[in-house]
C-alpha cells in the first residue's frame, strides 16, 4: 500500500469513528402537556369544583391555550426548547347525574412548535405543527368520570374521587401523546363558606412511559396535586356572579419526587363569570394567566387560557 | 329514571362519528333514532331554537374484487394499475358532530372522526369510479382520530318567510329567513357548501362509489383527507341561492399539507341553484364553476420536457421532488414541470323528484384536463345519472335502493402523457394504446334493520378502468354496508 493510500484509508477510519463518536441517541417525543382541564360543567380551570348535581344535567366547553416553553430542556449547562410555543383548543362534553359527571374532551393543536439539537447527549427533534403541515391533529383522548362523595353543591365540604383514561392519538413526533394508555385517580375536595370558596385534589398518573436517562422525558408513573381558592362576588346586574381566585397545580415523577428535573409546578391567576342558578342554559366564561413556578417537566414560562362552558341541569 | 338513561345514553354514546373522504354532512333520517330528538321528547332540548346539538354515526363498508383478466399490469414500471387479482377493502368510520350558538346567527362546528381502512389496489387504477366514497389517501388499517371540522357559520337573515331549520349533523336546528346570507369559514369540506344533491343525499345511505358523492371531475381543494381551510358565503333569495368559496390546495398535489397563501394558490368556486317544483314534485338545478390556481404540472409541459431532455424521465426525478414514484426511465413525470398553473371545470347537477321519496339525479361536469389531478380524482369530464327511492310503495320506508351509472373521460393531453408511459397519483398502466371512457354501474338496497340501523348490498360494475381499453374488465364488486346514526 502506497503511503499516501494509507493516509486516505486511515484519514477515513478517523472521520468514520469521529462521527460515531458525535452521533447521539435520539429522544423521542412524548405527551409533555401538564394543562389538564377541568371537565365541561367543572368550575375552575383545572381543579374540580365538585358542583355535581343529583338531577340530570349536562355541559359542552371550549377552552383556549397559548403557553411559551412548555418543554425547555437543560443539562449540563444546555438549555433547549424543545417546545417553545404551543397553541390549542380543548373540546369536550359532560354529562352528570346521581352526584355522577361522565365526560369526554380532546385537544386540537393549532401550533406546536420549537427547536431542534442535542441536550444532555441526546437528539430532539422539535414538533413542527400547524394548519399547513398538520391540519386535523387530535391529541391522546380523555374519557372521565367524577363522583361527589360526600356532601352537596354548595356545602362547604365537598369530597369526591376521579378516574380519567387518556386514549392513545396522533405520533409521538409531534409531542401529543406517549403511544400509550394513561390514566389518573385522584381525591378531590372542594367547597364555598361564605364568599370563599375552593378545591383541591391528590392522585395518580399512571403513565407507563419511562424514558430515563434522556432529560426532561417521562419518568413513569407522576403524584397529581393541586389547590385552588378564591372569592366570588356578585355583580351589580344580579344574574352573574365572578370568582377571582388563583390555582396551583403540578406534577412530579414518583421515582424521583419532588427533584427538580422530574417536577412541574404551575401557578395561574384566574377570573370567571358565572351565571347565576336558573331554567335553561347557563354560561360560564373562565380566563387564567399562569407562570410555570418550577418551570420544567412540562411547565411552561407563562400561559393565557380563556375558556367557555355552557351548562344546565333539570329541574 | 327513563329520561335519566336515554341523557346517560346520549351523552356516553355521543362519545364517539366520522366522515371520510369528505361525505358532506346530510340530512338525519327522519325516522332515525337520535339522541337530540331523544332529549326532545323529555322535555330536555328545543329541537326548533337549538343552542346546541350532538350527532353521530358510524359507517363499515367492505368491498369485494372479483379477479378479472388483463393482458398487462403496470407496464413499463408504472406502478398504478387496478390489480386483475381477487381483492378485499374496507373502511370503517365514526364521527362525532358538535354544533353550539354562539350569538345571534352564529354557530360554531366541530366534528372529531376516526377512520382506518384499506383501500383496492391502494387506490390506484381507477379514475372517477373509486369504489367507496370513504376511502382516504392516508388512511391505515389502525384507526386514527383526528378532527375533519372546525368552523364557524354566521347567518343574516334578509326577510321573505320564516321557517324552521332542521336540527341536523353541523346544522342547528331554528327559525331562518327564506332570504339571507350564509357565511361559513374554517376548517371544512368543499363538499359540506358545494354540490349537495338532495337525491343522493347521504353517500353513508345510497352509493357507495364515489362517482355519486360529487362530480368526479370537480378537483375541489382539499388535503388528502378530504378537507381544507377556506371561506365561503351562500345568498339565499327564495328560489334562488348563490354560492361563492376561496378554498386552500395542497401545498403539492394529493398531499396532507395545505397552502396559506392564499392570494397565490387557492380554489374558487361558483355555484348557482333554481330551486323548482315540476309537476308538484320538488327540484333543483345548480350550475357550478370552479377555478384552481395551484401547483400542478401539465401534461404537456412533461411531455415536452422528456422529449427535450430524455434525463427528465420518470425513473429520474430531482431528489426531493414530489412524485408517483414510477420506475419508469423512458416516460416524463409531473415531477419535473409543476408550476403554478390554472385549472377549470363547469358543471352542471339536477334533481327531480318524480313521486313520493322517489328521485333522479343527474350530474355533468367538463375540466379543461390540462393539468393533473390536485386533490380529487383522476378525471377531466364526468356524466352520472340515476334514481334514488325510498321503500314507501313497498311498505318498508326507511328502506333506500337505487341505481346509477357514470362515465368519466380525459383529456386528450392526458391521455398522450399516459400513453408515453407517464402516471398521475392515481392512473398509469404504463401505456395506453386504447382511450376509452371508464364507467360504473351501481346498484344497492339499504335494509333499515331497526331504527338507527341499515345493512346495505351493494353491486359494481366497472369497466375500462384508468381510460384503458386494452384493460377493460368488466370488473365486478360486490359489498356491504352496515351504517348506524344516532
Amino acid at each position: 500500500m502506497s503511503s499516501r493510500r494509507a493516509a486516505i484509508v486511515l484519514g477515513l477510519a478517523l472521520a468514520a469513528v469521529a462521527a460515531r463518536a458525535h452521533a447521539q441517541p435520539a429522544a423521542q417525543g412524548f405527551a409533555f402537556e401538564r394543562f389538564y382541564p377541568a371537565p365541561s360543567g367543572a368550575g375552575w380551570l383545572v381543579l374540580d369544583d365538585l358542583n355535581i348535581p343529583s338531577s340530570v344535567g349536562g355541559a359542552i366547553g371550549l377552552a383556549l391555550s397559548y403557553e411559551h416553553d412548555p418543554l425547555r430542556i437543560s443539562s449540563g449547562g444546555t438549555t433547549l426548547d424543545v417546545v417553545s410555543d404551543k397553541l390549542f383548543a380543548d373540546i369536550g362534553g359532560s354529562f352528570t347525574y346521581a352526584r355522577w359527571r361522565f365526560y369526554l374532551d380532546f385537544d386540537t393543536p393549532f401550533l406546536i412548535t420549537g427547536d431542534s439539537g442535542t441536550v444532555g447527549g441526546y437528539a430532539f427533534t422539535a414538533p413542527s405543527v400547524d394548519p399547513s403541515s398538520h391540519p386535523d391533529p387530535i391529541e391522546d383522548i380523555r374519557v372521565g368520570v367524577d363522583r361527589l362523595v360526600l356532601g352537596n353543591p354548595g356545602d362547604p365540604l365537598r369530597v369526591g374521587g376521579s378516574a380519567q383514561l387518556y386514549i392513545p392519538n396522533d405520533s409521538r413526533e409531534d409531542y401529543t401523546t406517549d403511544r400509550d394508555f394513561r390514566g389518573m385517580l385522584r381525591a378531590l375536595v372542594a367547597g364555598d363558606i361564605g364568599r370563599f370558596t375552593y378545591a383541591g385534589e391528590l392522585g395518580m398518573h399512571i403513565r407507563p412511559l419511562d424514558e430515563a436517562p434522556a432529560p426532561g422525558t417521562p419518568r413513569g408513573s407522576e403524584l397529581l396535586f393541586g389547590i385552588a381558592g378564591g372569592a366570588r362576588m356578585p355583580l351589580a346586574c344580579g344574574t352573574w356572579s365572578a370568582v377571582f381566585g388563583a390555582e396551583l397545580y403540578g406534577a412530579s415523577a414518583f421515582r424521583s419526587l419532588f427533584e427538580s428535573e422530574t417536577t412541574a409546578f404551575e401557578g395561574m391567576v384566574s377570573t370567571r363569570l358565572e351565571q347565576l342558578a336558573g331554567e335553561g342554559r347557563r354560561l360560564r366564561i373562565k380566563l387564567g394567566l399562569g407562570v410555570g413556578i418550577v418551570p420544567d417537566f412540562g411547565a411552561p414560562e407563562f400561559r393565557a387560557v380563556v375558556a367557555i362552558d355552557m351548562f344546565g341541569e333539570a329541574r | 329514571m327513563t329520561r335519566a338513561f336515554a341523557v346517560a345514553a346520549a351523552l356516553l354514546l355521543a362519545s364517539a362519528r366520522a366522515y371520510g373522504q369528505a361525505a358532506p354532512p346530510a340530512p338525519h333520517e327522519d325516522a332515525a333514532f337520535d339522541f337530540m330528538n331523544l332529549l326532545s321528547d323529555h322535555g330536555l332540548h328545543n329541537l326548533n331554537d337549538e343552542d346546541w346539538n350532538v350527532y353521530g354515526q358510524f359507517t363499515y363498508i367492505t368491498s369485494f374484487k372479483v379477479p378479472f383478466s388483463a393482458p398487462y399490469t403496470n407496464a413499463n414500471g408504472a406502478p398504478n394499475s387496478f390489480s386483475p387479482d381477487y381483492e378485499r377493502s374496507f373502511t370503517g368510520t365514526f364521527t362525532l358532530f358538535f354544533g353550539v350558538k354562539l350569538w345571534k346567527g352564529a354557530e360554531a362546528y366541530v366534528a372529531p372522526e376516526v377512520i382506518a381502512e384499506h383501500a383496492l389496489s391502494q387506490l390506484r387504477g381507477l379514475g372517477g369510479a373509486t369504489e367507496n366514497f370513504e376511502l382516504q389517501k392516508t388512511g391505515t388499517t389502525t384507526p386514527a382520530v383526528y378532527r375533519s371540522r372546525l368552523f364557524l357559520r354566521q347567518t343574516f337573515d334578509l326577510g321573505g318567510t320564516t321557517s324552521i331549520r332542521v336540527s341536523d349533523p353541523l346544522q342547528l336546528g331554528g327559525p331562518v329567513d327564506s332570504r339571507r346570507l350564509v357565511i361559513t369559514a374554517g376548517n371544512f369540506s368543499v363538499i359540506d357548501v358545494f354540490d349537495k344533491n338532495n337525491v343522493t343525499w347521504d353517500p353513508r345511505q345510497t352509493f357507495f362509489d364515489e362517482a355519486f358523492m360529487t362530480h368526479s371531475s370537480y378537483d375541489f381543494p382539499a388535503d388528502a383527507r378530504g378537507y381544507t381551510y377556506g371561506v365561503a358565503a351562500e345568498l339565499y333569495w327564495d328560489d334562488w341561492a348563490v354560492r361563492l368559496g376561496r378554498f386552500l390546495p395542497p401545498v403539492e398535489p394529493n398531499q396532507q399539507s395545505n397552502d396559506f397563501h392564499f392570494w397565490e394558490r387557492y380554489g374558487d368556486s361558483l355555484e348557482i341553484e333554481h330551486d323548482h317544483t315540476l309537476l308538484g314534485q320538488p327540484g333543483a338545478v345548480r350550475l357550478l364553476g370552479y377555478r384552481n390556481h395551484v401547483l400542478s404540472g401539465r401534461f404537456d409541459d412533461a411531455i415536452a420536457a422528456f422529449e427535450a431532455d430524455p434525463s427528465k424521465n420518470a425513473g429520474d426525478c430531482p431528489a426531493g421532488s414530489y412524485n408517483y414514484g414510477s420506475g419508469d426511465f423512458n416516460a416524463p413525470d409531473l415531477c419535473w414541470v409543476r408550476k403554478p398553473n390554472v385549472k377549470l371545470g363547469i358543471g352542471l347537477n339536477a334533481e327531480q323528484y318524480v313521486a313520493k321519496n322517489v328521485g333522479l339525479f343527474l350530474r355533468a361536469m367538463y375540466s379543461d384536463g390540462q393539468s393533473e389531478v390536485d386533490a380529487f380524482d383522476s378525471a377531466d369530464s364526468d356524466l352520472s345519472f340515476g334514481a334514488v327511492a325510498k321503500g314507501t310503495l313497498w311498505g318498508r320506508p326507511f328502506d333506500v335502493t337505487g341505481i346509477g351509472m357514470q362515465v368519466t373521460a380525459i383529456s386528450k393531453e392526458h391521455a398522450r402523457y399516459l400513453a408515453v408511459g407517464g402516471i398521475d397519483n392515481f392512473v398509469g398502466d404504463g401505456a395506453l394504446g386504447r382511450q376509452r371512457a371508464e364507467g360504473v354501474a351501481e346498484a344497492f338496497y339499504s335494509v333499515n334493520i331497526a331504527k338507527a340501523v341499515w345493512l346495505a348490498a351493494d353491486f359494481q360494475l366497472i369497466w375500462n378502468p384508468a381510460y384503458n381499453g386494452d384493460r377493460p374488465g368488466p370488473i365486478y364488486i360486490p359489498a356491504v354496508k352496515v351504517h348506524g346514526e344516532f
